[in-house]
């Protein structure tokens, strides 16, 4: 039998590729979640959300296996205190950048985040060089397995069911948030009409705290459940170089200003890239494709978007 | 007044005995040299996009490479050295193949600007890096594509001052161009376009020859890179490399202060210096108890130095470094000394917000 | 013959006409005032002509050509030149640099040899550079002339901005607001200046104006516009009593209306 002869679903597993694709998407939406609450209430893209992840899980990570002069405790300690890490880094890039700037023109704060980026990387680095690698949720609970169930051979990994719900939580929760609670609301006023807000007696300052300490307790989450084997690290640096910019494609593709958008454009994102990324050299010519297709492939949604549909595919105000 | 520009020539000395000297002293500063150099051509051509024309660039690094695939490409050298013809043949074609793509680039900034076109340029530089450069016929898998200087070049100090050379001219295009009707109208456009559409000028030729100029630069100093390796390894571009250099591009322009050409070659040539393939911090470590630290950590330093001196250049010097360097510039230049300068002769640019966003 | 002719013009935002259905002319050497309320969509008319917004509807000739829908820097190459309600030119650039890049469709040469700096481009520059001293010297402002725009004051900045538009060597002028932000003996003097323009350049021009005697002393025919309409037209001294215009203006509401300049 020759391999043309065989049907494409007998040739391309399907199932590895969807779980592949939802386990990156739950990653790439929640750092995207983060993108577009800075984005709501500060216009700015935000560049250092994928290290505020970092600095999170290196906390963690230095913390559980007592790096250094660093005491040595439990895994939830060490997550808690990572947390901690990522809020009070993202408070204060808020004071120390975003405050300062605050008047400035948007694109002056972008740079700022980006200088963030790298003051942060380099600083990871620094304390850091090594790589290293958080426990996955079976290994902190103690299960025997690391999967819940195979489905035709593809393990389902708890790890990435919690990614998913934890992702599923926040998206909802950050929905309702800003449906009905006050501060939620007020993040909202301030994004829309500055001046309105602080006329109503709005604290333009306490907001933008507020908001950049949510991002960074989102970006602590994300860093903590995404720096696990077998993609993920703990890696100065590396959650802006191989995740931020699908992230941004995500939020982008959910229309940069809606939370639910985030959520399914960072799933899609990920099916995307999985499924440019399978195996397709069963037919004939495309054996030899360059070995970024999933890059590639991000890179083609994002711009598509852009010039077509600039306002994303789930674009609108929540 | 002959007499008092004279002493101002002769004050220029110790920095032409450091350009010109210390390189030759040994093989190891001329390799450096060159590598500063390269980034000050870097440095320009950030200037021109980002510091003239106002549109934000987060994946230069990519033309840089664009450039460095090409000449190598063409001219892959095996185990020999180039011929002078092939040589400049590899070079001119790095040029034009990087222009190419800022041209592509360019065409997509036409449609998509602010914030979502650094977005894009980020994923541009990365994409090109990561799906071109890794293309095994082009980069030459393990072993790299090797691109052997010509004889004439083969000594360090000589490419050093080839290196210049190619400095001198992307200043001299610099040059031209902010002073000719080009220059004029990129500024124009960065600022108020509906004026510079008044004036007659054509947003969308002069945002395409903005970003093609720079292209170019960027494509030269990257042909000059691959002669400087004598090999093309698109390690030095893809991914995480890749990435943190595009950061540093940015750095560089912004640090050493929009539009102003001075600050940002002194400002590419401080980067080069602290880079992770710089002797110099290497250097410094050796002769203090620094050493190991540096080793383990080399790849972090530029980093945080680099964005440190960003954020307090945004935060507390828009100008960035040609704002302070202006008082001795102007110096030169013949004015009396002053360090406030009169607000309206200063030769400093633009600001980071005047990037068009 | 007429320099530019408007028929029917339109121009909707939304569903909203800005600009409903004008028709003008202007005459060779004629000056001509357009006047009307806040947000009667005379900027809006402007941006029209000029190319800044394509029109919704109608047609515009310029010397009997239709430039409807042509793009702002073509028209400039063919003698429209305009101002702006805010002064709209170059600030972080000198005085002179702004009257350079006011030149550009006159600066002919290609974007080649300007890289090179070749000797036409360093001679067409002298030349230039000349223009803009004599440009400078017609409106009272050589002492500014190497000063950047930022510390310079509004009088001088809506001076300069009428210069940088004579620089585009234009046929035909259009002067947004060319009084804003001056006081009465100013504005006389402007007048004055405009009248004195027209004699020495032959120049036709069409202003966006509010001060009434500015706008009696110069203008030969002025167009009034309310809420996009065309409301009267004729010579300055029967628009100030035509009884429409008078309501008009009485009930003017502080409404903007969609500038082009942000």
């Amino acid at each position: 039998m020759t391999t043309l002869a065989t049907p494409f679903s007998a040739q391309v597993n399907l199932i590895q590729p969807i779980i592949d694709g939802l386990a990156h998407g739950a990653a790439y939406g929640l750092l995207g979640l983060g993108l577009v609450l800075i984005y709501k209430s500060n216009r700015i893209f935000n560049f250092a959300q994928g290290e505020f992840a970092g600095v999170g899980a290196l906390m963690t990570y230095m913390i559980y296996t007592g790096y250094s002069f660093l005491p040595k405790l439990p895994f939830g300690l060490a997550a808690v205190a990572g947390l901690l890490a990522g809020i009070l880094t993202a408070l204060a890039t808020e004071r120390a950048v975003i405050r300062p700037l605050f008047h400035r023109p948007r694109v002056v704060l972008v740079v700022g985040t980006v200088g963030v980026t790298l003051l942060l990387i380099g600083v990871e680095g620094l304390v850091f060089p090594r790589g290293g690698a958080l426990p996955t949720v079976d290994a902190v609970v103690g299960l025997d397995t690391p999967y819940l169930t195979k489905i035709d051979g593809v393990p389902l990994l708890y790890q990435n069911l919690l990614t998913l719900a934890v992702l599923a939580i926040l998206a909802v929760g950050a929905f309702l948030f800003f449906r009905h609670t006050n501060t939620g609301t007020a993040i909202l006023a301030v994004s829309q009409d500055s001046t309105a807000a602080r006329v109503v007696g709005i604290s333009i300052e306490r907001i933008s705290m507020i908001t950049w300490g949510i991002a960074g307790l989102l970006g602590g989450i994300a860093g903590i459940i995404l720096a696990v084997p077998p993609a993920g690290t703990v890696l100065p640096g590396a959650f802006t170089g191989t995740i931020l910019t699908v992230a941004f494609s995500a939020a982008v593709l959910g229309g940069m200003t809606s939370l639910p958008g985030a959520f399914a454009g960072g799933l899609l994102m990920g099916l995307i890239e999985a499924f440019a990324n399978a195996d397709y050299s069963f037919i004939p010519g495309l054996s030899s494709l360059p070995s970024a297709q999933s890059e590639v492939a991000v890179a083609v949604v994002l711009l598509l978007v852009l010039l077509a549909r600039p306002q994303g595919l789930l674009g609108r105000e929540v | 007044m002959v007499i008092e520009r004279a002493g101002r020539g002769i004050a220029l000395l110790p920095v032409l005995a450091v350009v010109f000297l210390l390189p030759a002293r040994s093989d190891t500063f001329g390799h450096f040299g060159a590598y500063g150099a390269i980034f000050a051509m870097v440095g320009l051509s950030m200037n021109v996009l980002v510091g003239y024309t106002g549109q934000i660039s987060l994946g230069q690094q990519a033309f840089v490479g664009l450039g460095a695939l090409t000449a190598a490409n063409v001219i892959d050298t095996g185990t020999v050295a180039a011929e002078p013809f092939t040589f400049a043949l590899g070079i001119l074609a790095g040029v034009g193949v990087a222009a190419g793509a800022a041209l592509v680039l360019g065409a997509i900034a036409l449609r998509i600007q602010g914030l979502y076109l650094a977005l894009v340029t980020l994923v541009f530089g990365g994409v090109t890096a990561d799906a071109v450069f890794t293309i095994p016929r082009l980069n030459g898998q393990e072993a790299g594509v090797s691109a052997i200087r010509p004889d004439a070049l083969a000594g360090e100090y000589a490419f050093y001052l080839f290196a210049l050379a190619m400095v001198a001219l992307c200043l001299y295009v610099d040059i031209q161009v902010r002073r000719s009707k080009i220059g004029r109208g990129l500024v124009a456009l960065r600022e108020n376009e509906l004026a510079a559409q008044a004036f007659g000028v054509n947003v969308t030729g002069y945002k395409l020859i903005g970003f093609v100029i720079s292209g170019a630069m960027a494509g030269l100093a990257g042909s000059v890179f691959a002669f400087w390796t004598q090999e093309f390894s698109d390690k030095d571009f893809t991914s995480g490399a890749g990435f943190s250099l595009a950061l540093t591009f940015v750095v560089m322009v912004v640090v050493g202060g929009l539009g102003n050409r001075t600050g940002v070659v002194i400002a590419a040539v401080f980067f080069a210096l602290i880079s992770p393939s710089s002797p110099m911090l290497g250097w410094l470590s050796n002769k203090t108890h620094w050493g190991s630290f540096y080793f383990d950590h080399k790849f972090y330093i530029s980093n945080t130095i680099g964005a440190a001196l960003l954020l307090q250049t945004i935060v507390m010097n828009p100008g960035g470094l040609g704002q302070v360097v202006a008082p001795i510039t102007r110096w030169f230049a013949g004015e009396p000394f002053s360090f406030h300068g009169d607000a309206d002769t200063s030769t400093t640019g633009a600001q980071v917000a005047d990037v068009r966003a | 013959m007429s320099e530019l002719e408007v028929h029917g013009l339109t121009k909707k935002f939304g569903g909203l006409a800005a600009v409903g259905d004008l028709t003008m002319q202007v005459n060779e050497w004629e000056i001509v005032g357009l006047m009307g309320p806040n947000g009667a969509g005379k900027t809006t008319a402007f941006n029209c002509i000029t190319g800044f917004y394509k029109p919704t509807g109608g047609r515009i000739y310029y010397d009997g050509q239709d430039i409807t829908g042509m793009a702002p820097h073509r028209k400039a190459a063919l003698g429209i030149g305009r101002t702006f309600q805010n002064v709209g030119m170059v600030k972080s650039e000198t005085v002179l640099e702004n009257l350079l890049t006011a030149q550009h469709t006159q600066a002919a040469y290609g974007a080649m040899a300007a890289i090179a700096g070749t000797t036409v481009v360093r001679q067409r520059e002298r030349e230039m550079a000349k223009h803009a001293d004599a440009i400078l010297e017609l409106l009272g402002l050589t002492e500014v002339r190497d000063r950047r725009l930022g510390g310079l004051s509004y009088g001088t900045l809506k001076l300069l901005e009428l210069g940088c538009a004579l620089a585009v060597e234009p046929d035909l002028l259009l002067l947004d607001e060319p009084s804003s932000g001056m006081g009465p003996e100013e504005a006389h003097d402007l007048g004055l200046r405009l009248l004195a323009l027209r004699r020495e350049l032959g120049l036709t021009m069409l202003l966006i104006e509010h001060h009434v005697p500015l706008v009696t002393a110069v203008c030969d025919y002025v167009y009034v516009l309310d809420f996009g309409r065309l409301l009267a037209e004729g010579d300055a001294e029967s628009i100030r009593r035509h009884p429409a215009v008078i309501t008009a203006y009485l009930g003017e509401d502080a409404a903007d209306e969609p500038a082009a300049d942000r």
